[in-house]
């Protein structure tokens, strides 16, 4: 998109995120992505790592907490408007001055901060239930992590929203895409387990530096000069989304009243 | 300058039909379709379902790209200059769909009120005086899910005025209300039209657009067949008059019976539970009866009344008769 | 024997409709190819963790147990949405207002899904063959697809039972997932069950899948059908136990919400 639309309007993307949390707090689907899945998840990686030790306690909170946020964006922010059309709002949304790729990222960005409540859920759920210590080893590098994790998940969401939207062949494929990108974004495994020919695939995926960045940052495995780069790759990957998301906003918004497929059948 | 102006718009919708040999079937909504609304107007426009009017509001909020032709609201481009359109339109598509059930009525409001831009606090000073204008007072921190249907189908109303559009396009705003909340929906309606707002009013109650509009475009099959005002189409039947007979489970036969006499220009039917009303449009007036009851010798027949013709009966002679 | 036709037929069309409903959402390729591929994405990454918690040599543990877990996607997923899908579609009250067998209604939803299910795990296995070195030379394998039979037939009585909450609550997705992501704990495709604290266990013990897939580990390293088959009856016992609870609450959520008046809104 054009990014400066995300200044020009930051009035509008928060009051947008903060209404989509309010509307969402009632959905029981949303509560089970965010909140039951990477609990469980948690818990059976927790007893799966087990014998490795608690020094695995905060790897498996981030990762586990990873897994939610990729649910969520996947689920949630990946029929972020689907759902608007089955509801009769899509028309609307569309017809009004502000961009509206602006109104899906508010939308992404009160999902995608709700998801790390799931974060904070295992770490919870560690610390109880497990009697782990944890404690961040770099907590200021963390947050800024984090904060880049979330713009990086929002915008990759911006790219699948309108790609389920217009293929709607693409959309049958959203239960099988949710286990292989746990793998290849290395949230509860190293990538090297994988074989060599998948790891483009995970460098191209925002999730896997988030993941990189994160782990690196809770735990001290990782230099400053790795933590950057995986910054960098967050940050590039988000402006690159960004950019392609825009034209296919462009793109959907004239082949939906083109086709005439902005109201359900 | 005309606040909405129509030249020849077309549209076309493909449809895919067959799942495992799948072919394109092409299928004409609007076919050529022009006329133009003043400043300040409230125009109707008319037709049977199917007619293309729904396809035409859409096409005129920005929300369907003609196939061909254009059209300008507001003296913008709906196609070219989409954007500055939606800055001063506003629009109702009936239903109570397209609100957030799960929000309160001032969330839905403050949350469009946002994405039209309007300055927070306008929009604080301007949601209760909304509110207010539809009747919601005090109703604004309920869910909308609890709303009755018409709570809702006003609710709309504040929506699309959060911003102040000039020109407002509503598609059938009374569509499955009952008749108390239709009646306010239309005070409502005269409201906005008190306020110099131009208004494109599409319903299928004709005495509705009797009542509210100032002139009326009857279209039927993608196309203009007629545009008056209210008294200027009843004039097309001004030549008519209409036979009421009730009816008590009347058999087709007989109504066809009817239909063909020589000086029967059209019969319309309006069912009641166990009566139906039929309506023989004639330029015979009086003098038709006998031989309009002779046709329905046998059945079981109620009340007949000979009565001078309404926008109804004009519409009906307009768009074919057999309604 | 009139009466048995009648019900046999029900039957079929519950059976039938159930999955006509899933392709009215999914095109055949599609579901295929889902069938195909989505088992191995979740097994991939459980045996990735596994074998990265534990060590390569356990793989096997990590295989068998998440290949037989497969049959919770249509033991859960399918059952309680074909049952689900009655209440959102508005078709609950018209099937309640037929005189129909409730017994054969309610289990010819289940029926194909045990097929489905069944079929979901023998592809499992097979890519655990292929791709993960799974060795079945030492297997019985009729053995082993009659647990896999068992094992979904068990699987599916509770997600019929899982179905019934969904008529009560608002919102199937959200019962059917927790319940199947509860079982990938519970089940100990995952986790030897002696790691749990006892109170997990005794959970583990009464859910379905966790004697079958016990089972076809003991099968895949050799043991004969005579020496599980007290596995394999009570795993029979299990569902049948879930299947009978089931059915007595599809019952008696029609004469509740039958009295209330509450067929279409609750």
């Amino acid at each position: 998109m054009n990014i400066l639309n995300l200044f020009r309007y930051w009035r509008t993307v928060l009051t947008v995120g903060q209404i989509t949390l309010t509307n969402l707090m009632n959905d029981g689907f949303i509560l089970f992505a965010v909140f039951f899945q990477p609990m469980i998840i948690a818990l059976l990686a927790l007893f799966m790592l087990k014998d490795k030790g608690a020094d695995y306690g905060l790897f498996v909170v981030v990762g586990s907490g990873l897994t939610g946020l990729w649910s969520s964006l996947l689920f949630i922010s990946g029929n972020s408007i689907n759902d608007e059309r089955w509801n009769g709002t899509l028309e609307s949304l569309v017809a009004v001055p502000i961009p509206f790729e602006v109104i899906v990222f508010g939308k992404n960005l009160a999902h995608v901060a709700q998801s790390i409540l799931s974060m904070l859920v295992a770490y919870v759920l560690a610390a109880l239930f497990f009697g782990y210590s944890l404690t961040l080893s770099q907590p200021f590098l963390f947050v800024i992590s984090l904060a880049l994790t979330v713009f990086a998940f929002v915008s990759f969401g911006l790219l699948i929203a309108p790609i389920f939207v217009m293929y709607r062949s693409v959309q049958q494929w959203q239960n099988a895409m949710e286990f292989p990108v746990y793998i290849l974004a290395g949230f509860l495994f190293p990538i090297l387990l994988l074989p060599d020919w998948t790891t483009p695939l995970s460098y191209i995926l925002p999730p896997y530096w988030a993941a990189v960045a994160l782990h690196g940052t809770s735990t001290t495995t990782l230099p400053l000069n790795g933590i950057l780069f995986a910054w960098a790759m967050m940050i590039l990957l988000s402006v690159i989304d960004l950019v392609v998301a825009s034209r296919l906003f462009t793109y959907m918004l004239y082949k939906v009243r083109v086709d005439a497929t902005l109201e359900m059948e | 300058m005309d606040a909405i102006e129509v030249n020849h718009l077309h549209r076309v919708y493909r449809a895919v039909i067959g799942v495992i040999r799948r072919s394109i079937k092409e299928v004409v909504a609007v076919g050529d379709i022009s006329f133009a609304v003043g400043q300040g107007e409230l125009f109707g426009l008319l037709g049977p379902n199917g007619a293309g009017k729904t396809t035409t509001v859409k096409m005129l909020t920005t929300l369907l790209i003609p196939t061909s032709g254009d059209a300008r609201v507001g003296g913008f481009d709906v196609v070219k200059q989409a954007n500055e359109v939606r800055k001063r339109i506003g629009f109702i598509f009936g239903g109570e769909r397209g609100l957030y059930w799960r929000l309160s009525g001032n969330d839905n409001l403050r949350y469009f009120a946002s994405l039209y831009g309007v300055d927070p606090d306008i929009s604080k000073k301007r949601i209760p005086a909304l509110l207010e204008m539809v009747g919601l007072t005090g109703r604004g921190n309920e869910k909308v899910g609890g709303y009755s249907r018409g709570m809702k189908q006003r609710l709309h109303v504040a929506r699309t005025l959060l911003h102040d559009p000039d020109i407002l396009f509503l598609d059938e705003p009374t569509i499955g209300l009952d008749p108390v909340g239709a009646r306010e929906f239309r005070q409502v309606i005269l409201d906005l039209q008190s306020q110099k707002k131009t208004i494109l009013l599409t319903t299928h109650y004709m005495f509705e657009a009797d009542m509210l509009c100032n002139r009326i475009a009857v279209i039927n099959q993608g196309g203009v067949i007629a545009l008056d005002t209210p008294s200027g189409l009843k004039k097309h039947v001004s030549d008519l008059s209409v036979v009421e007979v009730e009816t008590f489970g009347a058999a087709s036969e007989a109504i066809e019976k009817v239909r063909a006499l020589s000086f029967v220009d059209s019969v319309s039917i309006e069912e009641h539970d166990q009566r139906q009303l039929l309506m023989v449009q004639t330029q015979r007036g009086a003098e038709a009866v006998p031989e309009v009851l002779a046709a329905l010798d046998g059945q079981r027949l109620g009340r007949v009344v000979v009565r001078e013709p309404t926008l109804e009966d004009a519409y009906v002679r307009l768009v074919g008769g057999n309604a | 024997m009139h009466t048995l036709v009648v019900n046999i037929r029900l039957f079929w069309q519950g059976t039938l409709l159930s999955y006509i409903a899933l392709f009215h959402w999914l095109r055949p390729v599609t579901y295929t190819a889902s069938k195909i591929l989505m088992p191995l994405a979740q097994m991939m990454f459980f045996v990735l963790l596994g074998t990265y918690a534990t060590s390569a040599s356990n793989i096997n543990f990590y295989v068998i147990g998440n290949a037989v877990q497969i049959t919770a996607v249509s033991g859960i997923f399918g059952v309680t949405m074909s049952i689900g899908n009655d209440r959102s579609m508005g078709t609950l009250p018209y099937l309640f207002g037929t005189p129909a067998n409730r017994f054969a209604l309610f289990f010819g939803r289940a029926f194909m899904h045990v097929i489905d299910g069944a079929l979901g795990v023998v592809i499992a296995f097979m890519w655990g063959v292929l791709l993960f070195n799974l060795d079945l030379s030492n297997t019985d394998l009729s053995a082993l697809g009659l647990t896999i039979l068992v094992t979904t037939f068990s699987t599916c009585a509770l997600g019929l039972l899982m179905g019934c909450l969904s008529l009560i609550t608002a919102n199937v997705m959200f019962i059917n997932n927790t319940v199947y992501f509860l079982l990938l704990i519970f089940s100990g495709a995952n986790v030897a069950l002696d790691k749990f604290p006892l109170w997990m266990q005794t959970i583990s013990n009464l859910l379905p899948l966790t004697r079958g897939i016990a089972a076809s580990r003991l099968l895949v390293a050799g043991s004969s059908l005579e020496s599980i088959s007290p596995l394999l009856w009570q795993e029979l016992l299990i569902g049948v136990v879930y299947g009978i609870i089931g059915y007595f609450m599809f019952a008696a959520f029609e004469t509740v919400a039958k009295r209330r008046g509450t067929l279409e809104t609750v």
